[in-house]
């Protein structure tokens, strides 16, 4: 691919990846606009935590989730479709179903009598939602490589291990993504709701000014989850396009 | 040589396979034949161990196989199918290539190899090694399966129905250049089909098989002179079996030396290599009773009907 | 003779409900409302013959594994259910031991090793149903002995000591409300996107180039998350409020129902017009064509062939959202929609474990109700279309 074209492939994350640059530090710098949203408010810029940190906290709750969920999701769902683990398929495939008609909310509700208040139970409970797309769509995946393509790559003398990451690994590549993406949206919105439960995120600002009637507190959180839900939903599909894998010449 | 001792394979309480013996003997080109559900692939599949045999004595080399390691075995055994099983992710060259780099072969040497099998398949190098599988026709990739499977330059080539779905056309010409590559290279090929023109086309040996045991095992002009039940007889067509016989025999064993009669001269011509029934087919379609023989360009003797029918006849 | 178990998830999923149920606390005591609780573990809590007697249930549901016979999951599947039986039962026992009628303040709880012994259970009944290839209707039978056990002794007062009853009885009419606030906004956002996503399709099936536009913004707002949207919609919708007379006079504010409800409906739409758009155009042309040959009219078509055909995938777009829709109500109790969202953010707040579950767990049980439904449904037309 040609710099010119690399650019453009990702020119959109990377425009909504600049928008949440200059919205997170920038937002303190409309405060005259933020009056005209909130008046008789003496402040209109949430200052608790700056905005970075809001981010960075968010975006570290979000990723250390994701790398559970995908670790473990890639993990169980490759075991269940190999020979020692085949027995565990149907019940794994059906809790993944299952379990995604349960509300990301209630899970999240429902951590806190187990695991009490704080960002630890927060990434336990995106983890461990965030692991059933993952492993749901991890199986659709390896299920749709045609059989004989497997028997005649271990025909050939491939080892399974070789026969897992030079052909099923990559065949699945855009579904498993595809899981990722799912999962990793969930968990961004879900993680800020995490604010009630006492996870530091950029649910703050949303529920403080809802808390006190403060709607341009309100705005500045919505704006900033908003924009870093668009940012990761467009990099996620255009890394789902970049690891599909290619199967023709013509470029 | 391959050697199978009352091997047999037990799926739950069905036998796929029912005390096999065979033997397939080097560079010998071996026809599995039957109706679907014969256990004909199942034998196949037991001799590179994609499916272990339940009892039973199979070896290759003399070496029992079960005590060998599995993906060793397999990378000395090419392996074709009829769905091809080419990696859609991976380009003609790197599909080939893939059992010589799984046994570490040198770089070059991998390039070097794929361009080689590239050219025997008749496949340019420039305009096919980048492709990839969904680019290609039926028959390109069916060759490039071929050449997969002979890459890593097995001694023995497992092939499951490989031409089965190509047009006749495409097939027929595949079938050739099989037989062209096994004069080449003398591999032993154990090869499964369902058709029985195939087989006797092909096979130095054809094993017929039903219900998981073998029923006749010969040679394709044994098999065509004494088919052993009714069932073979069925196989090898019935009332075509007289056609199919002279189709196996070529121009050169039933010819006469010249000089031939006079009327020779309108004769039409024939090579020397072509099957006798081709020569019947010529004299039929040109309502003669005798042929021209030229082995190139040269004339090199004649054919007479009698000659066809009798091989003890004497005009 | 081979010993290894013909399967292994009942195994171990029964190995792992004996290991929660023996080493983590069973059951909780809580004097009052403020009071931390003490754990009980099993025995502790059930008396030994009653624990024995539940290790056995578990115990003989891995024997079954190992045997070779032909009913050993139906024997499984009874085993189970009487080990769900005991359990409200055991509920019932420890309360009337442990709180005397001069503590009307106690409580008793539902310990982690409880909660656990629920899961794992659960896990072996969809095990069991995958085997033995169950309706979802008949586990739900099934289930009902245990449901209705638990709904008598609850009846007879025999669990009115259970934090999550106590809680409930002293907000019995706020619950009910809460619940009937959440099942309007659900149905009423369902039941808009439904007639907004058959008017969406039917401009998209007119005016083909404005397909991609619309399921690109549509997409775009499936993308941003609810808190966002819900703070987003505050400012507009308040401006808009304080400017008109009609909009004030139908109670339409910044925070309040009116919010949720749009913000319900343009996560809605996504998933129910992407449904019916695909639901209509995959009818194969050949059975359309068929039905016009036969003098069927443009809307007898539409309603006697196209419309019946398409119903199964519609109604799993109808699932979809109705699903999603009762999560994200739960959200906007956040800015003041009510519902049962609510207690579970009142609970968060002043730390009452109870409430919590008080406005969880309703909401599974409604998603799962709404999937069981509706899937139910788009099953009863599959098979009409089969016949």
């Amino acid at each position: 691919m040609s710099n010119r074209k690399r650019l453009l492939f990702w020119g959109l994350p990377l425009f909504w990846g600049m928008c949440l640059f200059l919205a997170t530090l920038g937002l303190p710098w409309l405060e005259e606009l933020f009056r005209q949203i909130a008046p008789g408010h003496r402040q209109v810029i949430y200052s608790r935590d700056s905005f970075a940190l809001l981010l960075g906290n968010h975006l570290l709750l979000v990723g250390l989730a994701a790398l559970i969920s995908i670790s473990l999701g890639l993990a169980s769902a490759v075991f269940v479709t190999r020979p020692y683990g085949r027995d565990f398929l149907p019940l794994v495939t059906q809790v993944a179903s299952m379990g995604q008609t349960f509300p990301p909310v209630a899970v999240l509700a429902l951590a806190v009598p187990l695991l009490g208040f704080g960002a630890l139970p927060t990434i336990m409970a995106l983890s461990l939602y965030g692991l059933l797309p993952i492993v749901r769509n991890t199986l659709v995946g390896i299920h749709s490589i045609d059989p004989a393509l497997l028997e005649s790559a271990r025909g050939m003398g491939m080892s399974p291990l070789q026969v897992l990451w030079q052909v099923e690994m990559p065949l699945a590549a855009n579904i498993i993504i595809g899981g990722i993406r799912t999962s990793v949206t969930i968990n961004i919105a879900t993680a800020a709701i995490g604010s009630t439960i006492g996870a530091t995120t950029l649910g703050d600002p949303v529920i403080s000014g809802l808390v006190n009637g403060n709607t341009a507190y309100v705005l500045q959180g919505a704006i900033l989850i908003g924009l870093l839900a668009v940012t990761a939903d467009s990099c996620l599909d255009r890394l789902q396009q970049w690891v599909s894998p290619r199967m023709d010449s013509r470029t | 040589m391959i050697e199978l001792q009352q091997v047999t394979k037990r799926f739950g309480n069905t036998l796929a396979a029912d005390a096999i013996d065979l033997r397939i003997n080097q560079g010998e080109f071996c026809v599995l034949v039957g109706t679907s559900g014969c256990g004909k692939s199942t034998t196949l599949r037991m001799i590179n161990r994609l499916i272990p045999h339940s009892s039973g004595l199979l070896t290759i080399e003399g070496q029992e196989i079960s005590q060998l390691d599995e993906q060793q075995l397999r990378r000395r055994i090419g392996y074709a199918i009829q769905s091809t099983g080419l990696f859609p992710h991976w380009p003609v060259a790197r599909n080939i290539s893939l059992v010589p780099r799984l046994l570490g072969w040198s770089e070059a040497r991998v390039t070097e190899r794929v361009e080689e099998l590239l050219e025997l398949l008749n496949l340019p190098y420039a305009e096919f090694a980048h492709k990839y599988p969904s680019e290609l026709s039926g028959g390109q990739a069916q060759r490039v399966g071929v050449a997969r499977a002979l890459a890593g330059d097995p001694d023995i080539l497992l092939m499951d129905e490989p031409f089965g779905a190509l047009d006749p056309i495409t097939r027929e010409t595949l079938q050739n250049e099989l037989l062209r590559i096994q004069r080449k290279i003398h591999k032993t090929l154990v090869f499964v089909t369902h058709d029985m023109d195939e087989a006797l086309k092909l096979a130095s040996q054809i094993v017929v098989m039903d219900q998981g045991k073998i029923i006749q095992q010969a040679s394709p002009a044994e098999l065509l002179l004494n088919p052993a039940n009714d069932f073979v007889a069925q196989l090898l067509g019935g009332e075509d079996r007289g056609l199919k016989q002279a189709g196996l025999l070529r121009v050169a064993e039933r010819m006469l030396p010249l000089p031939g009669p006079n009327s020779l001269d309108q004769a039409p011509a024939i090579q020397l290599h072509d099957s006798l029934r081709q020569a019947l087919s010529i004299m039929l379609w040109h309502q003669c009773q005798q042929l021209r023989v030229y082995e190139g360009d040269s004339l090199v003797g004649y054919l007479p009907l009698d000659r066809i029918i009798r091989a003890d006849s004497h005009v | 003779m081979n010993i290894l178990p013909t399967d292994r998830v009942m195994p171990v999923l029964s190995c792992a409900s004996l290991l929660s149920f023996w080493s983590l606390d069973f059951l909780s005591f809580q004097p009052n409302r403020i009071v931390p609780g003490t754990g009980f573990s099993a025995d502790a809590a059930l008396g030994w013959p009653w624990a024995f007697c539940m290790t056995a249930l578990l115990l003989f549901i891995i024997a079954a594994s190992f045997t070779r016979l032909r009913y050993r999951h139906a024997v499984q599947l009874v085993c189970l259910i009487l080990l769900l039986l005991q359990l409200p039962l055991g509920l019932a026992g420890f309360s009337s031991v442990q709180v005397p009628d001069t503590l009307p303040h106690a409580r008793t709880g539902i310990a982690s090793g409880f909660w656990l012994l629920l899961f794992f259970a659960a896990l072996m009944l969809i095990e069991l149903q995958q085997k033995m290839h169950l309706s979802r209707l008949k586990i739900l039978i099934l289930l009902m002995l245990p449901l209705i056990c638990l709904f008598w002794v609850y009846h007879t007062g025999q669990i009115e000591s259970l934090a999550l009853v106590r809680e409930y009885t002293a907000r019995s009419s706020q619950f009910q409300d809460a619940l009937r606030v959440h099942l309007l906004l659900v149905c009423g956002a369902v039941g808009i996107s439904l007639l907004s996503g058959f008017l969406l399709v039917s401009l998209m099936r007119q005016w083909p180039f404005i397909q991609k536009f619309i399921f690109g913004l549509l997409n775009f707002v499936q993308t941003i998350p609810s808190l966002a949207l819900f703070g987003l919609l505050i400012a507009p919708l308040g401006y808009l409020a304080s400017r008109s007379e009609f909009l004030q006079s139908i109670n339409v504010s910044g925070i309040g129902w009116a919010p949720a409800l749009i913000a319900l409906v343009a996560y809605s739409l996504l998933p129910i017009s992407r449904n019916i758009f695909i639901a209509l155009e995959e009818v194969p042309y050949a059975v359309l064509e068929s039905a016009r040959g036969m003098g069927m009219s443009r809307v007898q078509v539409f309603l006697h062939v196209r419309l019946p055909l398409a119903m199964p995938v519609i109604l799993e777009g109808v699932r979809i959202t109705s699903i999603q829709a009762i999560g994200l109500t739960a959200v906007a109790a956040l800015i003041g929609a009510g519902g049962l969202g609510s207690f579970i953010f009142q609970g968060l707040g002043q730390a009452a474990m109870d409430m919590i579950l008080l406005g969880a767990l309703p909401i599974l049980v409604m998603a799962l109700l709404a999937d069981l439904l509706f899937s139910g449904l788009a099953g009863l037309f599959r098979n009409g279309a089969k016949q």
